[in-house]
């Protein structure tokens, strides 16, 4: 029994059904915003403390989003959060209409960083809904060019975007009592990274010039060398098409992607020792980082990379499939598995708009799935977008964002959501390199330069920024051995001559054909949900992480995970007056999600007209 | 313009292992278009990119998108063994005082944003943003420029979904590519008006 909101149980055989005697079993309450404003005006009357915010909209081309707090710098707390996304997208729209062959294409341009993972998971789409299934090296083929894809990604997340928080120059200027500490602080890693202290490493952190910098530089480029043997180029690969992959794969191939692949065996050491030192560093020094960024481990993420035995596209093995998969799908309720199956994670999800800049739809199409779960009228087959451009309101509208939920609970995404799930189930088949123990996943890595080595990532109990970074380090050996297991079965495939990647289909010019993809981006939950009528795509949705992770308030006010993360931040930066705040605290919150497009974050000091501006960098991905 | 054969290569021709050949003045020139795709006036580097690959350059002039990141641009060029000696650049940035379809060279002079700056065009760049501002200062950052860098930039007005040129950009077409070809065959001396463009103000 996995849903405890949504009245759907499930009988003695599995089968899910709608409880009996409930009026309206998908009603749900819209609480009025204004309220918790009314509060805070009202609090600004009687102080004067805090200020009424005005926010510039991010106009950036390629997408934006934009945080807003209120920060109260006397008691160190933050009060009010709001996550906005400033810019509509409508990849829904452009996609309607089309011939189902284009979606991958069109939908890859979603994300400048994730193209592949989209095209790929559009592609999953439309083998479900006309019953394509690909050949195994095409399946392969694929798990390989999304493993490696994360490998670029992993390294530009850690390094790029979030590691400058963590740099020598960041931390002096916002806690210089963290610096001698970190002088004298022993690094345990030594052995693997080459560096005696933890300042040795910050330093290295530092953007533009340190080591670890540049060097998390040149690896993407190593990443997207490999890449582009397999999707042509990146970071929108030409090669992934419903049905497999539209390149010829030979030994040759192989031999370019493993002579980089790797080069991520040592790399994968040295970041996960590298993190480790730090963020241990950090927790160690001063507790209060536990609730940087904290909130429950309430997830979900939708398993990747198929077993080429095991996947057929179908629906109705879905969950057996999905089961199988180097990552497990699963939805984690405060740190628990509720389930692995893709039927219900599927079934569980709805989308909202009482927040967002959106009408809301008529219609009830699809009352339950191909295999008879009841389906809310608000799950993704049965969503239309519906743009409506409006006034922006704290009390009513503000975001371009839709509220995803999964059991009417708001759920975070992240690559570290696939780890945490797959350690956690212990369902993932037996893997050569990796092992799940229900509290952490070993990860055992083959020597290259450096001697072969066990890593080990455990769930941590309190689910907070360093942790998600923490996690994000051990995804880089966690994807490399995924690809390099992949790359095992592909030699052995091209040795015992199944070297077809594709299988040829035709979209069918009458009835209607619905399916859904479900991937992993590098940062997490993916899904496209198709329905194909009469040779055209009728409807298409797409849910990514950044849809997920910044949310509005549910209608019934439940905060997004951006907005709850950052409610739940203490205020730990050091400053001797309010302007000399810099917000490092609430950055670190909302960059451990891995936004990856410009974002732009203000940050309201309570008891003064200080207005912190900061760019984070979010995935535009998310926005409609 | 000499009538060499065509030689414009949508490969670096250094990491495809070909032999470089002769240049135009004995100078190698990297002609770059820049621009999202289906966005009308912004579009012209990639709308124009087929009609520049098809003008009969001479030996020693290469043509690509430059749209694939600038930190993937910066790499490339490293590893290229013989450096450009001229970029010239195709973009389309709505600026003030400019009628839609006015074309300008500005002439790159080099010079960089403060850090924070720079490291916001490295975010934006490795996360997919396509700018012609974050590929200047990245290329700049990491010294890959030679002395002559040219935008020839045209005004697209106010940004609007389309996959064609509107009319009055679409009517001065030849004289973009004019433009271009001037600046590559002959250089900036026959060019009547340059602006410079530094990094110190690039985002002011």
């Amino acid at each position: 029994m996995c849903f405890k909101n949504l009245p759907i149980a499930f009988d003695k055989d599995g089968n899910a059904y709608l409880k009996e005697g409930v009026k309206d079993p998908y009603e749900y309450k819209v609480v009025d915003l204004g309220i918790e404003q009314d509060k805070l005006k009202d609090l600004m009357v009687k102080n004067g403390f805090i200020r009424s915010v005005d926010y510039d909209p991010v106009t950036r081309v390629a997408g934006a989003l934009a945080f807003h707090s209120v920060v109260d710098l006397e008691k160190k707390k933050v009060l009010s959060t709001n996550s906005m996304a400033t810019l509509f997208r409508g990849y829904e729209i452009i996609l309607k209409g089309r011939d189902p062959r284009d979606a991958a294409y069109i939908s890859s341009r979603a994300c400048g960083v994730c193209g592949g993972v989209h095209a790929t998971t559009s592609a999953l789409a439309i083998e479900m809904a006309l019953g394509i299934k690909p050949p195994p090296l095409g399946i392969v083929m694929r798990n390989i060019l999304l493993a490696i894809e994360y490998l670029y990604d992993h390294p530009l997340h850690l390094f790029l975007l979030a590691g400058p928080d963590y740099s020598e120059e960041l931390v002096a200027a916002t806690n210089p009592e963290l610096i001698d500490k970190a002088g004298n602080a022993k690094a345990r890693g030594k052995a693997v990274h080459g560096y005696s202290t933890v300042l040795d490493i910050m330093k290295d952190l530092n953007p533009l010039k340190g080591k670890l910098y540049l060097e998390a530089l040149s690896m993407t480029r190593v990443a997207r060398e490999a890449y582009v043997a397999i999707g042509g180029k990146y970071p929108h690969p030409q090669s992934v098409i419903p049905g497999g992959i539209s390149v010829t794969i030979t030994i040759s191939t192989l031999n370019e992607v493993y002579s980089r692949l790797i080069k991520f065996f040592d790399y994968s050491q040295k970041v996960t020792a590298i993190w480790d030192d730090v963020f241990d560093f950090f927790l160690e020094n001063n507790p209060e980082y536990e609730k940087c960024g904290v909130r429950p481990a309430t997830m979900a993420d939708t398993g990747v990379w198929d077993r080429p035995d095991s996947y057929d596209a179908t629906f109705k093995n879905c969950n057996e499939w999905g089961n199988d998969r180097w990552s497990t799908p699963g939805i984690l309720v405060d740190g628990e598995v509720v389930t692995t199956n893709l039927r219900e994670i599927n079934g569980g999800m709805e989308e909202f708009v009482e927040h967002s800049y959106y009408e809301d739809w008529d219609g009830h199409r699809f009352k339950t799935d191909p295999m008879g779960m009841p389906l809310s009228p608000n799950h993704p087959w049965n969503k239309d977008t519906i743009p409506k451009p409006g006034k922006q309101s704290w009390r009513d509208r503000y975001s371009w964002d839709t509220c995803p939920t999964w059991d009417r609970m708001p759920m975070e995404a992240g690559a570290y959501s696939r780890m945490y799930v797959t350690a956690k189930a212990q369902k993932a088949p037996k893997s050569k390199f990796l092992e799940n123990t229900g509290h952490s996943m070993r990860i055992h890595v083959p020597k290259h330069t450096l001697p072969e080595k066990t890593l080990e990532w455990k769930i941590p109990k309190h689910w907070n920024a360093f942790e998600r970074n923490r996690a994000r380090a051990y995804c880089i050996p966690y994807s490399a051995m995924v690809a390099m297991e992949n790359w095992m079965l592909a030699q052995q495939l091209i040795r015992a001559g199944e070297t077809k990647v594709s299988t040829p289909y035709e979209i069918p010019k009458t009835g209607t054909h619905i399916g859904f993809g479900a991937w992993g981006a590098g940062r997490g939950f993916l899904t496209h949900h198709l329905i194909v009528e009469n040779g055209v795509i009728n409807n298409y949705q797409i849910i990514t992480p950044s849809t997920l992770n910044a949310a509005p308030r549910a209608p019934w006010g439940a905060p997004g995970p951006y907005e709850e993360a950052v409610l739940n931040t203490p205020i730990l930066e050091k400053y001797n007056k309010p302007e000399e705040y810099q917000g490092i605290d609430i950055l670190r919150a909302i960059r451990s999600f891995d936004p990856c497009m410009p974002c732009t974050t203000h940050i309201m000091a309570k008891d003064t007209d200080h207005v912190v501006t900061r760019e984070v960098t979010t995935c535009a991905c998310g926005i409609e | 313009m000499t009538n060499k054969s065509i030689n414009y290569s949508d490969k670096n021709p250094d990491s495809s292992g070909q032999v470089v050949q002769a240049t135009v003045n004995d100078k190698r020139i990297f002609i770059g278009t820049i621009g999202y795709h289906i966005l009308s006036n912004h579009s012209i580097g990639p709308i124009l990119l087929p009609q520049l690959q098809q003008q009969n350059w001479p030996e020693g002039v290469f043509i690509d998108e430059l749209n694939w990141g600038p930190i993937a641009v910066v790499q490339q060029f490293e590893a290229t063994k013989i450096p450009y000696d001229r970029i010239i650049l195709l973009t389309a940035i709505e600026r003030p005082a400019r009628k839609i379809g006015d074309i300008n060279v500005f002439q790159w002079q080099g010079g960089l944003p403060d850090k924070k700056q720079i490291q916001a065009c490295v975010g934006d760049a490795a996360t997919g943003v396509i700018s012609v501002e974050n590929l200047l200062v990245i290329g700049q950052y990491f010294k890959i420029w030679p002395k002559e860098v040219f935008l020839v930039d045209v005004e697209p007005g106010p940004e609007v979904a389309g996959e064609h040129l509107s009319e009055e950009v679409a009517v001065k077409v030849p004289a973009v590519i004019q433009t271009i070809q001037t600046l590559a065959n002959e250089g900036p001396a026959k060019i009547k008006e340059i602006t410079y463009l530094r990094g110190e103000t690039l985002f002011l």
